[in-house]
């Protein structure tokens, strides 16, 4: 294993920023080549804990001569902003997934993109490790967006229950995944979690794919279970259940339960007086893949996003 | 007297609602006129735009008889942002103008969005002001995604403005209040001007000439045109940006807006531990400074300032 800063940056006051790197396996190899990058923002703490444990884990492997293709982690691109609770760039509160694929002569947080882009590319495979934009948590899943380099058949090898797979949107573009893809390198993001929280099983789920892709794409020498055959999904393929009211959310499942039509999924009370304003409902049987996750709802809110097997089906029945 | 309504509203968690409220003025018969938004707050730091608020709705309300038109004021597009220093939505953290034309089926500001666009739908204009954020100072400008410039630019040069500045627009500006309404048929300018966090009369007072003119040019005030001046074009020159070395505090050695020479010093990157000047800002080109860091602490790559300066480097 080699550490090494990608970056280093000087501070007016604090110490340097400094986004490190793990490299495993040998330079020259020529296997495939893999980079996995960690928390961009300073709320994405199961991101850094799956890279992180990756490291380790690897460490471990690569002792063992299991490693047979070329494998850069970085688990923290935003330190500073882990290091006090910011969600962005301290500063100017930029976003350095907005940044992409940077500009070295540019502004600070584009400077910093454009060194990092500059280790990132020429990988065959890239994997982006997100958090949700929206105060939510949701079942792990894949995010492809269409940038007409996208590569679905290698996505499949995580055995992920879901790959969102849907055409870009223009904010996309400024972003790691579409850049990276522009490239030429296979990226894709895994998306999970609830922000700035920890959790056991997503992480240890998401955990378990990596290695399965890199096994599967011959990057690591070990053997591991199959996973799921995944649904491809897009936004037209999930129902939506919004909060008509706002106030205290109390939600009666979890990302994963199977519903069905008409069960109670959530309740909204008012939080000066108690009173019961809405019981939610499902408007059809599916499985929750993604909830509301802060205890207070504002109105019309998206509470729970459903992926529903009958709306799959009537969509495919049209199209054929 | 203009009439005020709660345009969009949405329930808040406890005891509150998030609310986008419009001030209107519009002449009795409202059938076949033109109208504008004039918008101010889609970043909650930047207060600019409210001053020019008041002081249109001041001048309306004392001039009623010139209305020819309807003219929307909203003053405060990202309202709890406003009250509370907070440039982007509070509570989601996110950018209101990186999110249009926003969705119903997405999270509150992707709603936010949408429901904005929907109520500004069918102005013949729309006036995106903003301030800079609270790093720079800008004079007042309109800038222009280079796909519009045909139809917009004669449209900035009504406003009295100081610059018009045409870019090649990126795709991520396509997620812009702008671009939005640019694309459903509303002449969308946006102007910026000032620094955030705080307002500057003079500029409001410089925008408010150029609104009344622009009105009266399209038939919205029936008043004589304004004299108002005419823009430096962004085509006849060339921006040079001025950004960081090095960290530290940047000390301005020039004014904002000034007019300077090429190698003239703009300002001084200094330490505050050591003592040390760790940098001097040079002007690599002659032209005017049109924009100048307000906030002192850099980083490598911070951006100090703009010239604006000719081709061949001469000054404007």
């Amino acid at each position: 294993m080699k550490r090494f800063d990608i970056v280093s940056l000087e501070s007016p006051n604090r110490a340097p920023l400094r986004i490190e790197g793990f490299l495993f396996g040998e330079e020259n190899t020529e296997g495939p080549s893999i980079a996995i990058v960690g928390a961009m923002s300073g709320d994405h703490i199961n991101q850094l804990y799956v890279a992180s444990g990756l490291v380790e884990y690897l460490r471990i492997k690569e002792e063992e001569g299991k490693i047979s293709g070329r494998i850069l982690v970085i688990p923290a691109v935003n330190a500073y902003a882990l290091n006090m609770g910011e969600k962005n760039w301290p500063l100017d509160k930029t976003d350095l997934n907005m940044m992409f694929p940077g500009y070295a002569q540019g502004e600070t947080t584009q400077r910093i993109a454009s060194r990092l882009f500059e280790t990132l590319k020429g990988y065959d495979y890239g994997i982006i490790l997100e958090g949700r934009r929206d105060q939510g948590m949701c079942l792990p899943y894949v995010k492809l967006i269409q940038s007409g380099y996208e590569d679905l058949e290698c996505v499949k090898d995580l055995g992920m229950g879901f790959i969102h797979y849907r055409p870009h949107e223009p904010v996309e573009t400024a972003m790691l995944q579409y850049n990276w893809q522009l490239w030429e390198t296979k990226a894709f993001s895994i998306v999970f979690g609830k922000n700035g929280s920890i959790d056991q099983n997503d992480t240890d789920q998401v955990h378990t794919a990596i290695v399965r892709f890199l096994s599967k794409r011959d990057i690591l020498d070990f053997h591991v279970f199959e996973g799921h055959k995944s649904n491809i999904l897009d936004p037209n393929r999930i129902t939506i259940v919004k909060a008509s009211r706002a106030g205290i959310f109390i939600s009666k499942v979890r990302c994963g339960t199977a519903i069905k039509k008409g069960e109670v999924v959530g309740v909204i009370m008012d939080a000066l007086s108690g009173k019961k304003l809405e019981k939610m409902l499902s408007p059809c049987e599916g499985i929750v893949t993604c909830q509301y996750a802060h205890p207070l709802i504002f109105q019309n809110s998206i509470a729970f996003r459903i992926a529903s097997v009958e709306l799959c089906c009537q969509i495919d029945a049209k199209r054929e | 007297m203009g009439l005020i309504e709660e345009v969009i509203t949405i329930e808040l968690p406890v005891g509150e609602s998030f609310r986008i409220q419009r001030c209107r003025y519009a002449p009795k018969k409202e059938e076949g006129i033109k109208r504008i938004s004039i918008v101010s707050g889609i970043h909650g730091d930047e207060l600019e735009g409210q001053y020019v608020c008041f002081l249109l709705g001041q001048w309306l309300r004392n001039n009623p008889d010139k209305i020819r038109g309807i003219i929307d004021i909203y003053p405060a597009i990202n309202s709890l942002g406003i009250d509370s220093i907070t440039r982007s939505i509070p509570f989601y953290d996110v950018d209101l103008n990186r999110i249009f034309p926003g969705s119903k089926n997405d999270f509150l500001p992707a709603q936010i969005a949408d429901g904005v666009v929907n109520i500004m739908k069918g102005s013949d204009f729309a006036i995106d002001i903003h301030s800079s954020n609270v790093f720079l100072r800008e004079i007042p400008q309109v800038r222009i995604a280079k796909s519009q410039e045909e139809i917009l630019v004669p449209l900035a040069n009504l406003l009295n403005i100081d610059f018009v500045w045409v870019h090649d627009a990126v795709t991520v500006l396509e997620s812009t209040f702008a671009h939005a309404m640019n694309t459903i048929g509303t002449k969308t300018l946006v102007v910026e001007m000032g620094v955030g966090m705080r307002l500057g009369k003079a500029y409001g007072h410089q925008l408010l000439d150029g609104l009344l003119n622009l009105m009266s040019h399209e038939g919205i005030l029936d008043i004589e045109p304004l004299d108002v001046r005419m823009p430096i074009q962004s085509h006849v020159g060339e921006v040079a940006y001025l950004n960081a070395a090095c960290p530290g505090l940047f000390v301005p050695a020039i004014e904002h807006c000034q007019v300077i020479e090429k190698g003239s010093v703009v300002g001084h990157i200094v330490s505050a531990l050591s003592g040390e000047v760790m940098d001097e800002v040079i002007a690599p080109i002659s032209g005017m400074l049109f924009t100048i860091r307000a906030y002192p602490i850099v980083y490598e790559g911070s951006l100090l300032g703009r010239i604006f300066g000719k081709t061949n480097g001469d000054s404007q």
